[in-house]
């Protein structure tokens, strides 16, 4: 039940057509794992927050450098050298006190993708190279978990909402990590953030079933001339992530 | 003849130096004939881009044709009928 504070904030958000009270509870009893909260996980994190999603895990390993500010707005400019997560857990705190954040300050890896995976009800794929991005595709279909995985370059991004045993999942669409890609990719932070918040307002649709998330399409935007696509995505037949799995 | 729309992503559009551009195919093409012409077009950064080594398409290059993705064998579709084709080089900036 939502409390006479909850009501307070979220009164402009109850009113959204299929969302009410009961989207509202739904938010506050999940949980979303973010990893990395760079330029597009921060934005993730901030929709989220601003939404009342019940608790954030955060995983982001490092400390802040000059080069992170231009896009990664959880950051604060006096917490340069310290620890991202540390620094994103303070803003977080300071913009939404009624919402969990738990800071991890590791990437994910073989080491901790399970227990990670396995404290969040969605998962929201930010990470800037495909090894990461792919380690948690293949654990989110092992455990059962959605994930909405964004990705940015340049003036572009895309978004893929992906529903175990119902939607392609990422490995079915990049089944070997791509060679070409680079760690250092062309950034403004408008960009990042577009994509991020169309990922997270996924996020949302899924958690509260309001809206229609594009289950089977690959959202694509182009900001250079503001144009949005949808492609159709199946499944891969002979997937060794998702094929076969007992969902 | 008739003419096709290609459209470019990702560091595709940098090599090609536009993110769309209009394509002649005979009537029976299949894509990868069109690639290989795109290829000769653009350059050799194009060309090892999206294909490997004896001129395939890579299976991490995504193609859509009029909006649907394509899987398997792309090189070999034919492009009759089809009016787009978008090719998506993989991206995962955070």
């Amino acid at each position: 039940m939502l409390s006479d504070e909850d009501k307070a904030i979220y009164e402009w958000q109850l009113d959204v057509a299929g969302l009410g009270e009961a989207g509202q509870e739904k938010l506050r009893g999940t949980t979303a794992l973010v990893s990395r909260i760079g330029g597009l996980g921060g934005p993730v994190c901030f929709a989220l927050a601003a939404a009342g999603i019940g608790k954030l895990v955060i995983a982001h390993a490092g400390n802040l450098t000059p080069a992170d500010l231009n896009r990664q707005i959880l950051m604060r400019y006096e917490d340069l050298d310290a620890s991202r997560v540390e620094s994103a857990k303070k803003t977080l705190a300071a913009f939404n006190p009624g919402i969990e954040v738990e800071a991890v300050p590791e990437n994910i890896g073989e080491e901790n993708v399970a227990d990670l995976v396995g404290r969040a009800d969605i998962v929201f794929g930010c990470a800037p190279m495909f090894e990461e991005r792919l380690l948690i595709d293949r654990e989110c279909m092992r455990q059962g978990k959605p994930l909405i995985d964004s990705a940015m370059y340049h003036l572009e991004g895309r978004v893929l909402p992906i529903v175990p045993g119902k939607t392609a999942c990422l490995a079915c669409l990049y089944p070997e990590v791509p060679s070409h890609w680079k760690r250092r990719f062309p950034v403004i932070g408008a960009v990042s953030a577009m994509v991020g918040n169309i990922g997270a307002l996924e996020g949302i649709k899924l958690i509260t079933g309001v809206g229609e998330v594009n289950l089977g399409k690959m959202i694509y935007v182009d900001a250079a001339t503001m144009t949005m696509r949808k492609i159709s995505v199946e499944r891969r037949e002979g997937c060794e992530v998702c094929e076969g799995d007992d969902f | 003849m008739r003419t096709i729309s290609v459209l470019y992503t990702g560091q595709l559009a940098a090599l090609a130096g536009c993110s769309e551009e209009d394509v002649a195919v005979d009537e029976g093409a299949a894509l990868g004939r069109v690639v290989e012409e795109l290829s000769g077009r653009h350059g050799d950064g194009f060309r090892d881009l999206i294909c490997d080594g004896e001129g395939k398409l890579l299976g991490t290059v995504l193609v859509a044709f009029d909006g649907r993705q394509m899987q398997g064998e792309r090189d070999g579709l034919s492009l009759d009928g089809v009016k787009e084709v978008m090719l998506m080089t993989p991206i995962a900036g955070g």
